[in-house]
């Protein structure tokens, strides 16, 4: 049994659609269907199975310079770190950036599934996809698959005809335009420092700042991310990589320490 | 009988002080059979507290009508000596009918730690019983065999609580705990009152005064086990035995 | 999620030389929430003998007050201090006492007995001993724990050499962990000295 979503494809199909050669590329992804009588089951332990990268702290936001996004590197499956290592900032396209939150296959398979439409897109029509149309790409195969078990939170941030732009999408359906999210188990601590440190009118640096510091304190309450602080600056000249920092090490600069308080003898017997 | 209206309640006070019925159980415990203890080389006690050589060897019947409770442990120092704690009381059975066997006033409470009295019976029995069960409370929770002091404290605490709660009466018998533990040979004895004291050496029941002064006498602290043994037998014949015939004694164990 | 692991901890404790070291992470968290990032979990009981509490921090705390007044009773009873070996069988008692509603702790019992010998122990949350001669770990780092310490201990260790395999042994495997760490405390305790060391560690 399978389930065809080709009627989802934005582009028109390619003369000889159905050709080896543009299988697979071409065509929206079809997957096969479980024969099972009880499919809520089946997914309820499919599921389970494949649930690493829950918790994680992403976040973006548009300021006057354009946007920022930024995120930790952790990946954990329950209480396991099963990487500090994660890139959870997914380059689309040069001027075009995705966030990864909820399961990283889900995320990076739909990701880079975007990706080929995007730069469809653009060979068929001789222009870049604006942010507004990528994310809505994206939203609506994830809403084609609502109810499956896809785990995707992410956000859509980029540069285009009509300057930046900032929408937030996951595997629900959802799909929101707006100017500064945080997505993820360390959202809440993100936003935190993000909505309290958040000016329009901030330089680049100082967004940059922001973000990274932003990501620093949801990885400190947050058990579920840290690793390492990356933030992206996407401007009028495409996406760029501003730092990665080492939350280890960004604690201690943030918190410096007296070497007189870490150590004490207690007493002698 | 003045007494006899506070000898009624055991737990009303007469004017001048004192609970009459303790005082009663007192007099029971003085007309009991003797009982004896003797504790043997306290001097090396510091040297052997790793010793973990302790056992209980209960000599029935060294001396016609006594039963003895040896308690050694050997120390394994330079002075190679056995020191230990000996208790010992007079058998005797109200007719040669009885079967001796059956009689048995030293008991023993855990494998380190053995008990003697004199007063009535079947109340040491209670006593026996309780005390056990304590030392077996103390095994189960702390993985270790209870110490002597904790034990005749445990012992002293129940025959406190006779003494002050109602519908009882306090028991009619004086304890000598003897045993070996951490800190040594180790003698205890314990009255109806609830009240303990450590000693040396003790006599209780029957000719206490006689036997006490005759262990005052003969104790020293460098007192072998084997010295303790027959000093204990010794006393315990004291009155039977004309002075020459304890020479004699003396002579033969030499 | 496992009551056990509500809180998240690490706990290790390994024999030196006449020496030991116990050693626990500092985080106190409720699921992924950090909560407080200077946590106790092990317990002086005396000198020469302390217990480390992992699991249900609540419980944790309620059992060493339980612990100390034993302890306590035991030292004006008795006019000692208990042996680890009596301590352990103690804690033992005290956790099969709730064995069909258990405190949800696992502990961990490092102190030295007679002669200074070293010893070590855990038991599982209704008083199952278990008894070592190297090291033992506790807490929901547990299993990187015994990796971290079967690769890094040696026998017969100095307490200087004893602390830092102690506290590299701790500060890898939390950093596998995501409900412990947030930093560490190390114990070294030798027949005459309680070294008590706070460890820088990484803070996510």
């Amino acid at each position: 049994m399978k389930i065809d979503f080709s009627g989802l494809e934005s582009t028109a199909p390619l003369c000889g659609a159905n050709s080896e050669m543009f299988d697979g590329i071409s065509t929206s992804p079809s997957f096969q269907i479980p024969d099972t009588t009880d499919f809520d089951d089946f997914q309820k332990e499919a599921i389970q199975m494949v649930k690493p990268a829950k918790g994680t702290t992403t976040l973006a936001f548009i300021f006057k310079e354009g946007v920022m996004v930024a995120a930790d590197s952790r990946a954990s499956m329950g209480g396991y770190i099963s990487s500090q290592s994660v890139k959870k900032i997914i380059e689309i396209n040069p001027y075009m950036l995705g966030t990864m939150a909820g399961g990283a296959a889900d995320c990076q398979f739909w990701h880079r599934n975007l990706g080929i439409k995007c730069r469809l897109h653009e060979l068929a029509n001789k222009r870049r996809i604006s942010v507004t149309g990528a994310s809505k790409l994206l939203a609506n195969i994830l809403y084609s698959y609502r109810g499956m078990g896809l785990s995707v939170g992410t956000m859509i941030a980029g540069w285009d005809e009509k300057g930046p732009g900032l929408y937030y999408v996951d595997s629900e359906g959802g799909r929101l335009k707006g100017t500064k999210f945080s997505v993820g188990s360390g959202s809440p601590y993100a936003y935190g420092i993000l909505d309290s440190g958040y000016r329009y009118d901030m330089t680049v640096e100082e967004a940059a700042e922001l973000a990274r510091r932003s990501i620093y304190h949801a990885t400190f309450r947050d058990g579920a991310s840290g690793g390492v602080a990356s933030v992206y600056y996407v401007g009028p000249t495409g996406w760029k990589k501003l730092s990665g920092d080492d939350v280890g090490e960004l604690h201690y600069m943030y918190n410096p320490v007296e070497p007189t308080v870490v150590e004490q003898e207690m007493s002698e017997a | 009988m003045g007494d006899s209206q506070y000898s009624f309640s055991l737990t009303t006070f007469s004017p001048s002080g004192k609970l009459v019925q303790i005082e009663h159980a007192l007099t029971a415990v003085g007309s009991g059979q003797t009982s004896l203890g003797i504790k043997g080389k306290i001097n090396l006690v510091a040297l052997c507290h790793q010793c973990c050589y302790c056992y209980i060897e209960v000599v029935g019947m060294l001396v016609a009508n006594i039963e003895l409770l040896m308690i050694p442990s050997y120390v394994r120092s330079v002075i190679a000596a056995a020191n230990g704690v000996v208790i010992a009381t007079e058998k005797k059975l109200p007719s040669i009918l009885v079967d001796e066997t059956s009689v048995q006033k030293i008991q023993i409470l855990t494998p380190n730690i053995g008990v003697v009295y004199s007063g009535m019976g079947p109340d040491s029995r209670v006593l026996v019983r309780k005390s056990r069960k304590q030392a077996e409370q103390y095994q189960r929770l702390y993985k270790e065999p209870i110490p002597v002091t904790q034990l005749v404290r445990e012992t002293a605490t129940v025959m406190q609580e006779f003494t002050q709660s109602g519908g009882v009466r306090p028991f009619g018998v004086s304890l000598l705990v003897a045993g070996y533990d951490d800190k040594g040979p180790q003698l205890y004895q314990v009255d109806p009152s609830g009240s303990y004291f450590s000693w040396k050496a003790s006599a209780m029941g029957k000719n206490v005064s006689n036997a006490k002064a005759f262990l005052e006498k003969r104790y020293t602290d460098d007192m072998e086990l084997d010295d303790a043994v027959h000093t204990a037998i010794l006393t315990l014949k004291e009155g039977v035995l004309t002075p020459a015939e304890i020479e004699d004694y003396l002579q033969e164990v030499e | 999620m496992s009551i056990f692991e509500y809180n998240g901890s690490a706990l290790v404790a390994m024999v030196g030389k006449n020496c030991f070291a116990i050693a626990s992470d500092r985080r106190l968290g409720v699921q992924l929430q950090t909560v407080a990032t200077d946590f106790q979990r092990i317990f002086k009981i005396h000198d020469k003998l302390f217990v480390g509490l992992s699991g249900l921090a609540t419980d944790a705390q309620t059992l060493y007050q339980r612990l100390v007044f034993r302890h306590k009773l035991y030292q004006l009873r008795e006019e000692r201090d208990m042996k680890p070996e009596t301590f352990a069988s103690l804690v033992s008692a005290i956790l099969y006492e709730k064995r069909f509603g258990p405190y949800f702790c696992q502990p961990v019992i490092a102190g030295l007995g007679d002669e200074d010998k070293p010893f070590i122990c855990t038991m599982d949350s209704i008083g199952a001993k278990e008894l070592a001669k190297d090291f033992v770990v506790a807490g929901t780092a547990s299993e990187s724990l015994y990796g971290a310490c079967e690769s890094m201990f040696k026998p017969d260790m100095e307490p200087e050499e004893l602390f830092e395999t102690i506290s590299q042994a701790l500060l890898s495997s939390v950093d596998r962990d995501c409900l412990s760490g947030w930093g560490g405390h190390v114990y070294v305790v030798t027949p005459t000295e309680v070294t008590e060391r706070i460890l820088k560690g990484r803070m996510d």
